[in-house]
């Protein structure tokens, strides 16, 4: 049973602080595991990543903290209440946001909002007011009697933003929120996460591109084969999992040269056209020895940034987009 | 959740033409081209047929045309000669002729002679035959004051249904009320799938709403279209074709309310059944037509072989057409006479909807 180090007890997060609690979470289908057995503290005001692969068991993850899947085993605390025995008290303190577009093309984002807010109980004057404020979060003030249909992707995304705020949860969950987006849109939907975080949101963001968690995030978890394998601050998480690396640029027969540093440096060498990488740490001074030893010519050594792709690749043994 | 989710359903629905052409338009076409193809309202729709006949035995002859004039089946048209009977028929003219020649006295060898055109369809000109021939012979014998050899009527407690028909849109309007009533099974499951395709079911099951109430909240609108439907269906063929409807109609109402819970629950089986929209359009129009065939929505049950008309209550339709054919047809017809169909239609809706729920996914 994988256990995440982030768990109960282990980060220091005192239990009326814990928005989302995930305890020993996890499923089966059928003879197949899709997710082990998480155990997960995300606190108050956090923007928590929740980093991996396609295929890991994020959404599978989320699916079951939001009661839409049904748990093998552990549970999932949700402000304090068990998605399990309390689960409409847990349903109404989440904002579920799907990665499929999960909005009625044939209705406007008025009655799409109004349609999800009846459903947390939403009526009047006050929902009137909650779908003014999430189509202004959503910056679809001046379309909102307009068919979504008629929507570009990156509108209708953050339409789908809209439509998980729309009763002001207090765990806001996004499921790959910018798949398929235009700069612009990624833009305006990192800039209403902010906003929502300052507001004293609680934010669970799940992508596959580190870029994203690493700019947003203030604490990560990086899943991989359906287990949290390493999480905590970005920080954290580099100086534990990532030294950095190497990287030199080599003029001369790449191949041949590449060949005679991989056999000096068999741990982590990489190679991207002329620019040859290696970690860890250990690997450096046979690398360069080997390299000198074919008589190339060395037009530039530098230290490569430690981030994301290299804690993945040092904890899994792959890149995050090879996996 | 009920009425946010109808409100929802019916804006969705309104702004799919699809729908309402297959629901509505589609029947009410069905129903006015069989209804017409097969009224047997004579007085106003059923012209009779020319028949050319040269009479050339006198009193004899003036009977059998004054008898095929009565029968209403048939214009007499008299013809100068026998020659021009054989001119009219062989030119297309006319289908049917009737030559009487002066020494006609059957009873001896000379019978008169009918000429069919030969383009004429078997089973048109089996009929046309049978119908002249009668129709002289009566005639011929009438003259020898015999009795009617056989009288028709209905077994005595027996509800001879076809033979009571006063419009063929008493036929027409509910077989094609039901056939395209149950088309709201395949609206239904297609919008199921919908909502898993684009990933607004997922959004449902986590919101604060148990799966009965999801799963009710979601057959309800349904319900309801299906029974605005047929109860439209049923308004178009009274008012618009004057169709009369005989029996009760509270009793009625209650039969299409069960006739939409049961088309509606049949969309959440389908539903169930299939995945994706493909595969609930495929199997769910095959369902729906071979049901409806069966259940006797395309051709009446009562004209079908005895084996048939037992399969036929193997599905709701055969049931609710029973239901609504005493209805509509027998005068005075209440709940008690057609509590057995009203009773089956409701059950094959708790029994549609029970399958369904034991296999559908609510998870994907």
């Amino acid at each position: 049973m994988n256990r995440d180090n982030a768990g109960p007890g282990q980060n220091g997060a005192a239990a009326s602080d814990a928005v989302l609690e995930l305890v020993g979470l996890g499923k089966d289908y059928g003879a197949r595991t899709a997710v082990q057995a998480i155990d997960l503290v995300i606190r108050r005001g956090e923007i928590f990543g929740l980093l991996g692969p396609n295929g890991a068991g994020k959404t599978t993850t989320i699916s079951m903290a939001c009661g839409v899947v049904p748990p093998s085993r552990g549970t999932a605390r949700i402000a304090g209440h068990d998605i399990r025995s309390d689960a409409f008290a847990a349903k109404r303190a989440i904002g579920l946001v799907p990665q499929d577009l999960a909005l009625y093309d044939d209705l406007s984002p008025r009655q799409n909002l109004a349609f999800f807010g009846q459903l947390y109980g939403l009526t009047g004057a006050e929902l009137a007011r909650r779908i003014d404020w999430a189509l202004g979060v959503a910056g679809l003030g001046d379309r909102a009697g307009d068919l979504v249909k008629t929507f570009s992707g990156g509108m209708k995304r953050r339409l789908n933003l809209a439509a998980g705020l729309i009763h002001q949860p207090t765990l806001l969950v996004l499921d790959e929120p910018t798949v398929g987006v235009d700069p612009q849109s990624r833009r305006h939907i990192f800039d209403s996460i902010r906003a929502l975080q300052a507001r004293g949101m609680t934010i669970l963001y799940t992508s596959h591109y580190m870029e994203e968690v690493e700019e947003l995030c203030d604490r990560v978890a990086i899943m991989d084969a359906g287990a949290v394998v390493a999480s905590g601050t970005l920080a954290e998480l580099r100086a534990q999992h990532g030294a950095g690396g190497l990287e030199v640029e080599i003029d001369g027969d790449g191949d041949a040269i590449a060949a005679a540093a991989a056999a000096a440096a068999p741990l982590g060498g990489t190679r991207t056209g002329a620019v040859l990488r290696f970690e860890p740490r250990p690997a450096y001074a046979p690398a360069l020895a080997a390299i000198e030893a074919t008589g190339a010519q060395i037009k530039r050594i530098g230290a490569q940034r430690a981030d994301l792709e290299t804690v993945f690749l040092a904890l899994t043994g792959r890149g995050l987009r090879d996996a | 959740m009920l009425i946010p989710t109808l409100r929802k359903e019916i804006q969705l629905l309104r702004r799919d033409p699809r729908v309402l052409v297959r629901l509505i338009v589609l029947p009410v076409l069905f129903i006015a081209i069989f209804g017409y193809v097969f009224n047997t309202d004579n007085s106003k729709q059923h012209e009779a047929r020319p028949i050319t006949v040269w009479n050339g035995a006198g009193g004899n002859g003036e009977l059998i045309t004054r008898a095929l004039d009565a029968s209403q089946m048939f214009a007499v048209v008299p013809a100068a000669t026998a020659r021009a009977v054989e001119d009219q028929v062989a030119g297309h003219q006319t289908a049917v002729g009737l030559i009487v020649p002066p020494d006609f006295d059957p009873m001896h060898g000379h019978p008169a002679t009918l000429l069919l055109d030969p383009r004429e369809p078997p089973q048109v000109a089996g009929p046309l035959r049978g119908a002249v021939v009668g129709v002289v012979t009566r005639a011929v014998l009438r003259e020898a004051a015999l009795p009617d050899v056989v009288a028709v009527r209905a077994p005595i407690g027996a509800t001879s249904t076809l033979d009571e028909l006063s419009s063929a849109f008493q036929l027409t309007v509910p077989g094609n009320a039901v056939l395209f009533g149950f088309f709201i099974a395949l609206t239904c499951a297609l919008s199921f799938a919908e909502e898993r395709r684009s990933g607004t079911w997922r959004r449902l099951l986590a919101s604060p709403v148990s799966t009965w109430q999801l799963l009710f909240a979601k057959l309800v609108p349904y319900i309801a279209l299906g029974t605005l439907q047929v109860g439209l269906l049923f308004a178009i063929g009274a008012f618009g074709f004057g169709m009369p409807i005989g029996g009760s109609l509270p009793a009625l109402a209650v039969l299409t309310v069960g006739v939409a819970c049961s088309a509606t629950a049949l969309g959440l089986l389908i539903a169930s059944l299939s995945s994706t929209e493909k595969q609930i359009s495929s199997l769910g129009s095959v369902l729906i037509m071979i049901m409806g065939l069966v259940g006797g929505a395309m051709f009446p049950r009562a004209l079908m072989p005895h084996v048939m008309q037992q399969v036929g209550l193997f599905v709701p339709h055969g049931w609710a057409l029973d239901g609504y054919y005493q209805l509509i047809v027998g005068k005075g017809t209440g709940f008690a006479d057609v509590a057995k169909p009203i009773a089956a239609v409701y059950g094959f809706a708790v029994l549609f909807t029970v399958i369904g729920v034991r296999r559908f996914r609510f998870d994907q």
